[in-house]
């Protein structure tokens, strides 16, 4: 898995006949209705064999660029108290499912994975849970009843932007044994979808990607996998990269986002809206041109205090 | 070629689930009158837009796992909060669950009642709301959320006659 500081966390037509006899109006009609009617049937038809045939057949065909990124590095403890580090399950082929309790679709999906673990763990799988939920009682609740049998843990923001951010859950991730990520799902599955994948990336031997296994075979998910910026993530202004700044000027920036009022709505400065709400888009954006424009002012030669 | 571009706007369609969460629900309120006067009720309603393709939880979901929608009214000084009607959510039936959901989807509208304060002074007041949901569509869901919203209340004194302003949306709402 990737070397990285890893994140922690504080406790998913026909033509129609032509005729030569005059038609009265209600054939007519019948026929335009009943053409439209085919048309809409037609238009159906094709949309679904290309979404469930063709489609998946281009994607499988299409060779992987290699270019598959590193899964980032996180350490969690599980809802069972135990360390849940992805850095453990190097070597193997993980399922990292990003989901929560109030998710329908998420739960829909849960007792296919529990199944997916039973049947392909002692070949070196696993399924990994991160629950979105903001406490872990739900969770708790849920794997007991459900049984679960693979590590949950409760997931928070900052992870979810690691993977890229979590615009619908569930979200699951397919991790090979070299620790790149070969698929992204995001939205409920057939197990069969996994289950296929699952086996591909198990029968790539370890030894293999030592030397330098960079994919493996048909494996495609439906998203390219675009992963967030750490060093964005981990700021002390959270969704800015500071690491063009030295210190001093981190101060400074950190002045002018504090001399600024927000305008989302929050009534805090520019500076405590980034900190308290990550998510706010408005204060990202404010932020940002704010960097720029100090970035540009620092490259224009003109002295910041 | 008009084939293929029903063909192209359904795939875009599918693809584009993910939209961006804060256009999912657009919401606003509105006044059943164009003031208030002190110490008499007076009625908001919230007209919230779920898009396309998604929908929001009933007030009182099917389900105890589901977040239900709730219109969040901060305290005020001047006006206190007396009621909030929701609609009755439409069952429907959805890959993901074995059971009918009961859900709001199109547009959505949710009646406030307020009081106005006896000793409220005639002027322009800023009362805050939050129009918290969590949507899904049939094939995943998105974090909850809520929308802020700001309703501008004019009191003016009890001489001063109140106009009834958009009538169609109050008659929807069963108050009592």
């Amino acid at each position: 898995m990737e070397e990285q500081t890893p994140i922690e966390n504080t406790p998913q037509a026909s033509k129609a006949p032509e005729s030569s006899l005059p038609e009265n109006p209600k054939a007519a009609k019948s026929k335009l209705l009943a053409g439209a009617l085919l048309s809409v049937v037609l238009v159906v038809g094709l949309y679904y064999l290309n979404r469930y045939w063709i489609a998946p057949a281009v994607r499988a065909q299409t060779k992987s660029d290699g270019n598959h990124p590193l899964a980032p590095a996180f350490s969690l403890t599980d809802i069972t108290g135990k360390p849940l580090n992805l850095s453990d399950y190097q070597g193997k082929v993980v399922a990292l499912d990003f989901w929560a309790t109030w998710c329908g679709p998420c739960r829909i999906e849960i007792p296919g994975f529990i199944e997916l673990q039973k049947r392909y763990a002692a070949q070196g799988f696993t399924m990994i849970g991160i629950s979105m939920d903001d406490s872990p009682e739900p969770v708790v609740g849920f794997y007991k009843e459900l049984q679960m049998n693979y590590p949950v843990a409760i997931g928070n923001d900052r992870l979810g932007d690691l993977y890229g951010g979590m615009p619908g859950l569930p979200t699951t991730f397919l991790i090979g044994r070299d620790g790149r990520i070969y698929a992204k799902h995001v939205g409920a599955y057939d197990p069969s979808v996994f289950e296929t994948e699952i086996k591909e990336l198990l029968a790539v031997s370890p030894t293999d990607e030592d030397k330098g296994f960079h994919q493996a075979g048909q494996v495609f998910g439906d998203d390219k996998v675009e992963l967030g910026n750490r060093a964005a993530i981990e700021s002390e202004v959270p969704g800015i990269d500071l690491t063009k700044l030295t210190a001093d000027q981190k101060g400074a920036y950190k002045k002018i986002l504090e001399s600024q009022q927000c305008t989302c709505g929050c009534k805090l400065s520019l500076l405590k809206c980034r900190q308290v709400d990550y998510r706010c888009s408005l204060s990202r954006k404010l932020a940002q041109g704010q960097l720029d424009a100090f970035l540009k002012v620092k490259s224009s030669g003109v002295a910041t205090k | 070629m008009l084939l293929w571009g029903w063909v192209l706007a359904l795939m875009a369609t599918s693809l584009g689930w993910a939209q961006n969460n804060n256009s999912v629900v657009e919401a606003h309120a509105v006044m059943a009158t164009d003031a208030a006067h002190a110490d008499s009720p007076l009625k908001l309603a919230v007209l919230a837009q779920v898009a396309a393709g998604y929908h929001i939880n009933d007030h009182k979901p099917s389900l105890d796992y589901l977040i239900p929608t709730e219109l969040k009214v901060d305290p005020s000084d001047q006006f206190t909060l007396r009621n909030v009607v929701y609609p009755k959510g439409a069952l429907k039936r959805f890959a993901f669950s074995d059971v009918p959901l009961s859900v709001y989807e199109g547009t959505v509208v949710v009646g406030t009642l307020l009081q106005a304060g006896k000793a409220v002074a005639a002027g322009t007041y800023a009362l805050k709301a939050k129009f918290a949901y969590q949507a899904c569509n049939d094939h995943a869901c998105l974090p909850p959320t809520s929308v802020p919203l700001t309703v501008t209340i004019k009191v003016v004194p009890r001489n001063v006659p109140l106009k009834p302003v958009e009538s169609d949306v109050f008659q929807r709402i069963k108050f009592e």
